[in-house]
């Protein structure tokens, strides 16, 4: 149905649909995944921004449940009237949307299912439709992982956002201590392997402004341009803030930020401040982070391979800051 | 001010990321390539080092799973006819076992059993037993889930319990914070005492059926009467581990109240609603009765004819009566049984009795043992605390089926070269993996009552070191005092 590619629905919001601007939450059933959701409600407060809610579902080996199939322990479950914890999740998910004033009841409603081999649930879609076109969907999707159930559902929409908590339930194939060693978390993955922009959120909480970090280079003006939009959806503050390895360059940071600010203010947004610190990039911007709502950088262009082994500073802010990060492309 | 959207500047999703993927399958053949281009050590045959490698490079996939884990069972059919050259007929011949047919018959009958919707007369009985008060409530759990794991497997009883479980915490409170310390306790009740119950008969896991398997590979010749000792039937087995687990119920709700310590001493409320729930279902119907009836002439099939006709004849026997009976439809059974677990499981058997024939088990044993020597750690329970250690710290890092397939034919051989009876260390090692209480990958109730969604992997850490713990102690408690009095 739906997901078959060539099947064209221009309505449908899984689709590309380069006019609207569309995020994508990942639910995972923590405290961070709502917070998440939240600030991607204050994003979407305009007519022309649609919110995906997913839920991934990790598909079965089999081998860890000894055998029976989880299918036969989901079932007793649905025999019992129990929600499956997907389910529960994204209608809190919905829930929250409806509280915060995103979404309304007068909206039509429809769902969709697919069956994929194997389980009982398969994919399942509820679509929620304003009358100006405005979508609101909840989608429980299977996957080998979460990670590759997310990019995929990012092949399917063409989203220009995914918000994605840093919390330990993403922590590879259904969260394992020992397995997590050999496979990135979650979050840390789709951060790398998304073509578009990517929010870890770690207590993302709405009002403090984005901390917006360049390096005067062209894929850092880039990222402020779209930061800007995407600031002007959710009327957050803009913060500046450009660090110099050493004294002698110091100028140059402040320049970079200086072309920012002239730049932004020529598109007609407003910069609380700027910061210019001399140091390690990584540092400065880590320590500065918790201050705002989130850090926003530029993705280093670099391939993702090269990205593995020589590590850029969005990575390494991205792994190793408290508070949440916007890795923009 | 309002922007208009700039355009997506899209990125192209590069090719690496399939290798990235699977790196970790690129990673093992490189180590396998390697391992075989080595110089041969002393002691260790052509054959051996192949086998041992092909070991090495599936224990590394079992562990990281770059790939669907039955690609590993089909790559080590392909290792055996193309790189050791054996017969294609004979590697065929040896993926099929009792053992097999045991495990594959006892997961028939657990998608079966599980079918029969009995468990909301089990959660009726249960509430009966127990009263309201949650610590009853909570060691009722785990002995009723134990009893009835130790005979139809532990993933049977973690499935049929799980919503009783959860039943009972949604109808406590709405809210899963209000009731997470009373979540885990009833939780891991569940998952716990299937657990320690998947130990007490040969039917409580696969584990148990392959390591009966590898003694009567090992050991077993039909000329000599003094090797009849190393045939241990379901009523044997039933008298070495059983005691053991019932030993641990009483430990278990204890750990589980004093690690969580529930926020709800008295579940009247739930229990009240439980039960009316349970009683508009009206009563047992005739069905039900004959699968009662079925599965405890499987039981006693297994106690009393599995020296005759194996033990997997009578699990077949048992998923063809339910079938037969109509109170099973076979898409049901296809759908329930992961049925590349039995491949996986026949394959890593007969990779196992390889590494017997070939030596390979011998040269690691005696490798390990060297290692052992020095810390004195080569015999008695020393050797046994090793032998344990090992397996719980493999057992937590893949399925414990696996882990017990790939240990075992290592420890019986270590067995041998130290002197130690096979029959206890075997049964060290059969035991040790359940004891994978630290992960939710460890044990198939584990997974199970995770999915549930009111556990976090933590939690597995906080009780689990304690289980593993307790566990431990009783287990080398009944190999020092218990074991060696039923003449091993």
């Amino acid at each position: 149905m739906n997901d078959n590619p060539n099947e064209q629905d221009v309505n449908d919001p899984e689709k590309p649909h380069h006019s609207r601007f569309r995020i994508l939450v990942c639910i995972d059933g923590s405290d961070e995944s709502y917070r998440g959701l939240k600030y991607a409600a204050k994003i979407a407060k305009g007519e022309d921004v649609d919110i995906v809610l997913c839920y991934v579902r990790p598909s079965d080996q089999g081998l860890r449940s000894g055998g029976l199939q989880m299918d036969v322990a989901r079932g007793n479950m649905l025999e019992w009237g129990l929600e499956l914890p997907g389910i529960k999740y994204l209608k809190k998910g919905r829930d929250l949307l409806i509280e915060l004033g995103n979404l309304h009841e007068d909206w039509s409603e429809t769902a969709f299912h697919t069956d994929i081999a194997g389980t009982s649930l398969g994919d399942n879609k509820i679509d929620y439709t304003a009358k100006s076109g405005k979508k609101i969907v909840l989608k429980l999707k299977v996957a080998q992982d979460v990670a590759t159930g997310i990019l995929d559902q990012w092949e399917l929409g063409h989203y220009d956002l995914i918000i994605i908590g840093a919390s330990a339930r993403w922590d590879s194939k259904g969260a394992q201590m020992i397995r997590g060693f050999f496979d990135p978390a979650v979050a840390e993955k789709i951060a790398i392997h998304a073509p578009c922009s990517v929010l870890v959120a770690r207590d993302l909480e709405y009002g403090h402004g984005h901390l917006m970090c360049t390096d005067g280079s062209e894929a850092a003006t880039e990222m402020i341009k779209k930061d800007a939009y995407i600031a002007s959806l959710c009327e957050c503050p803009l913060h500046l803030m450009s660090v110099a390895l050493d004294v002698e360059s110091e100028p140059d940071a402040q320049k970079a930020v200086n072309d920012a600010r002239k730049m932004l203010v020529d598109m007609g947004q407003e910069v609380n401040d700027t910061i210019v610190k001399v140091g390690n990039p990584v540092d400065e911007i880590i320590e500065e982070g918790p201050n705002y709502s989130l850090i926003v950088m530029s993705d280093s262009g670099k391939s993702g391979l090269q990205r593995f082994f020589m590590g850029s500073v969005a990575l390494k802010v991205m792994q190793n800051a408290f508070s949440s990060v916007m890795i923009v492309r | 001010m309002k922007l208009v959207k700039p355009m997506a500047g899209l990125r192209k999703r590069g090719n690496y990321l399939y290798f990235w993927e699977k790196r970790w399958f690129f990673i093992a053949m490189a180590v396998g390539a390697g391992m075989l281009y080595m110089p041969l050590p002393d002691g260790l045959t052509q054959s051996g080092m192949i086998i041992l490698t092909m070991s090495v490079v599936a224990t590394i996939l079992f562990v990281t799973e770059p790939v669907p884990l039955p690609t590993v069972a089909l790559m080590i059919v392909i290792g055996q006819v193309m790189l050791m050259g054996i017969d294609s007929k004979t590697v065929a011949k040896s993926l099929m076992s009792d053992s097999v047919l045991f495990i594959m018959g006892s997961l028939m009958l657990a998608v079966a059993v599980v079918k029969q919707k009995l468990d909301t007369r089990i959660a009726w009985l249960l509430v009966r037993m127990t009263g309201t008060k949650t610590s009853y409530i909570a060691f009722g759990i785990t002995l009723v889930s134990g009893l009835l794991a130790s005979f139809v497997g532990e993933h049977t009883v973690a499935a049929m319990m799980l919503p009783v479980g959860i039943t009972l915490i949604q109808l406590t409170s709405d809210d899963p914070k209000k009731v997470r310390n009373l979540a885990a306790v009833l939780l891991f009740s569940i998952s716990y005492g299937c657990s320690v119950a998947g130990i007490g008969t040969p039917s409580g896991g696969a584990r148990n059926a392959i390591m009966i398997g590898y003694w009567k590979e090992f050991f077993y010749d039909p000329t000599n009467p003094e090797t009849f000792k190393y045939l241990i039937d379901y009523v044997k087995w039933m008298i070495y581990a059983y005691p053991m687990f019932l030993l641990q119920v009483p430990f278990v709700t204890l750990i589980l109240l004093f690690t969580f310590r529930p926020e709800y001493k008295d579940l009247s409320r739930a229990v009240v609603k439980l039960r009316s729930q349970v009683e508009a279902q009206g009563a047992m119907k005739p069905g039900d009765w004959i699968a009662i009836l079925i599965f405890f002439l499987v039981l006693l099939g297994w106690i009393f004819g599995s020296a005759e006709y194996g033990m997997g004849t009578i699990a077949i026997l048992g998923a063809t009566a339910f079938l037969v009976a109509g109170l099973v439809a076979w898409p049901d059974v296809n759908s329930g049984v992961n049925w590349g677990v039995v491949l996986l499981y026949a394959a890593a058997i007969s990779l196992g009795v390889q590494m017997k024939d070939t030596g390979a088990a011998a040269w690691v044993a005696n490798s390990f043992l060297s290692i052992l020597a020095p810390f004195g750690m080569d015999e008695g329970i020393g050797l046994w605390a090793a032998v344990s250690v090992l397996t719980t710290g493999v057992t937590n890092t893949m399925s414990n089926g696996a882990a017990v397939a790939v240990l075992g034919p290592i420890v019986l051989k270590l067995a041998v070269a130290a002197g130690e009876s096979p029959i206890v260390i075997g049964f060290i090692t059969a035991v040790s993996s359940a004891f994978a209480y630290l992960t939710v990958v460890g044990t198939p109730a584990c997974t199970i009552v995770y999915a549930s969604g009111y556990l976090k992997t933590t939690d597995f850490l906080t009780v689990g070191w304690k289980m593993a713990t307790m566990s431990t102690i009783i287990m080398l408690g009944a190999a020092a005092v218990y074991w060696p009095l039923l003449g091993s």
